[in-house]
């Protein structure tokens, strides 16, 4: 009973764990569509406010130019997406993409990323 | 004095009634909600600082309450005060503590007789019905308080676990590392110290609360023997 309900608030709070899973895996999809298209102004839109930030400082420029001149690599199709709270994960064919959930929907905080044993994943972009 | 006025005071008199014969269930309840209001406001508090530390979004109180982080820190310590009842009920029928208000005397330990326990034949007429019963539903009603605290316990530890995971793997995701498993998380650190730390803190009250009520007291508490009674007297409360 107690499960159920931690469960049932938990799920209901902000939209069922479908729901969030398919705004996020659409969410990676647009990110891919834009990065492949090389549509910048768009991709630029699409990452978290921290990790555009971060994008501008490295390149010591705007946001447009930055991911122009550091092309991330394609990275396919996506695979599985896991989503824990405002938090989520997509892996696609050939990359992993980091996401979180703001107001205006789920933004990419991380990208270009690849294992590395039980430390963190080393990203192309990310942010704090 | 008028009829209204009469009836005025019957009903204060009743208001009062109610207040004074519920006076412990009603003050522990409201001091509960008083207590996890604020954990929720210090909780929402500690984990929007992370978030912001992260370049986040800050969380709404609302989206806090239901979120895995509160639950997970209510769950965890749900589940050690259910498992400490469910100990000291269990426990206290098979084992003793010479000279504790919280042990009954010391030759009486074990589940004792019908007799003893007004049950079956020994049953009186205020007793609850399935105390009079021979059967399954008097073996039941024998042990439902443990059954409900245990139950209870399981059932918090469960959700524990499920709200720990997630939990868990929000921050692994912010800190751009891979979600575990249920299963996995039963098995990891964080799993065992949120709980042992629980259950240490829980046992440790126990014991004290057992073997300090030996010696000291508490004037009018049915925790504490009577201030007079002396050291050795077992199983009375004042």
């Amino acid at each position: 009973m107690l499960t159920g309900l931690v469960l049932a608030v938990t799920a209901t709070a902000c939209g069922s764990p479908h729901e969030r899973r398919d705004d996020a895996h659409a969410a990676a999809v647009r990110f891919e569509q834009a990065l492949g298209a090389g549509r910048t102004a768009v991709l630029c839109a699409a990452l978290a406010p921290g990790t555009r930030e971060e994008v501008e400082q490295s390149a010591e420029g705007p946001c447009d130019r930055a991911v122009e001149r550091d092309k991330l690599p394609a990275g396919g199709a996506v695979r599985h997406v896991d989503v824990y709270g405002d938090q989520a994960q997509a892996v696609l064919e050939h990359d992993t993409v980091f996401l979180a959930h703001f107001d205006d929907g789920w933004k990419v905080t991380a990208a270009g990323c690849e294992p590395h044993g039980e430390e963190p994943y080393q990203c192309e972009i990310k942010g704090r | 004095m008028s009829r209204d006025g009469g009836a005025d005071h019957r009903g204060r008199g009743r208001a009062r009634g109610f207040l004074y014969d519920n006076g412990l269930g009603l003050a522990f309840g409201a001091a509960f909600v008083l207590a996890i209001t604020g954990q929720a406001i210090a909780g929402r508090a500690e984990f929007n600082s992370e978030l912001i530390t992260d370049g986040l979004q800050p969380m709404g109180f609302l989206a806090y309450l239901t979120s895995s982080d509160f639950a997970v820190d209510v769950t965890e310590n749900w589940q050690s005060e259910y498992l400490q009842f469910f100990l000291y009920i269990s426990v206290t029928v098979w084992l003793v503590q010479r000279g504790s208000p919280e042990s009954k005397p010391v030759d009486k330990a074990g589940p004792e007789s019908d007799h003893d326990q007004l049950t079956g034949e020994h049953a009186r007429p205020d007793s609850p019905r399935w105390a009079a019963a021979r059967d399954w539903r008097q073996a039941v009603y024998s042990h439902s308080l443990g059954l409900v605290m245990g139950t209870v316990f399981l059932l918090c530890w469960f959700s524990q676990s499920v709200t720990g995971v997630a939990s868990y793997n929000e921050r692994q995701l912010r800190q751009l590392q891979d979600p575990i498993g249920w299963a996995e998380y039963l098995g990891r650190a964080e799993f065992w110290s949120r709980t042992l730390q629980n259950w240490q803190s829980e046992l440790l009250a126990v014991a004290s609360m057992a073997v300090l009520s030996i010696y000291l007291r508490q004037r009018g508490s049915p925790e504490s023997k009577p201030v007079g009674a002396s050291h050795s007297t077992t199983g009375v409360e004042g």
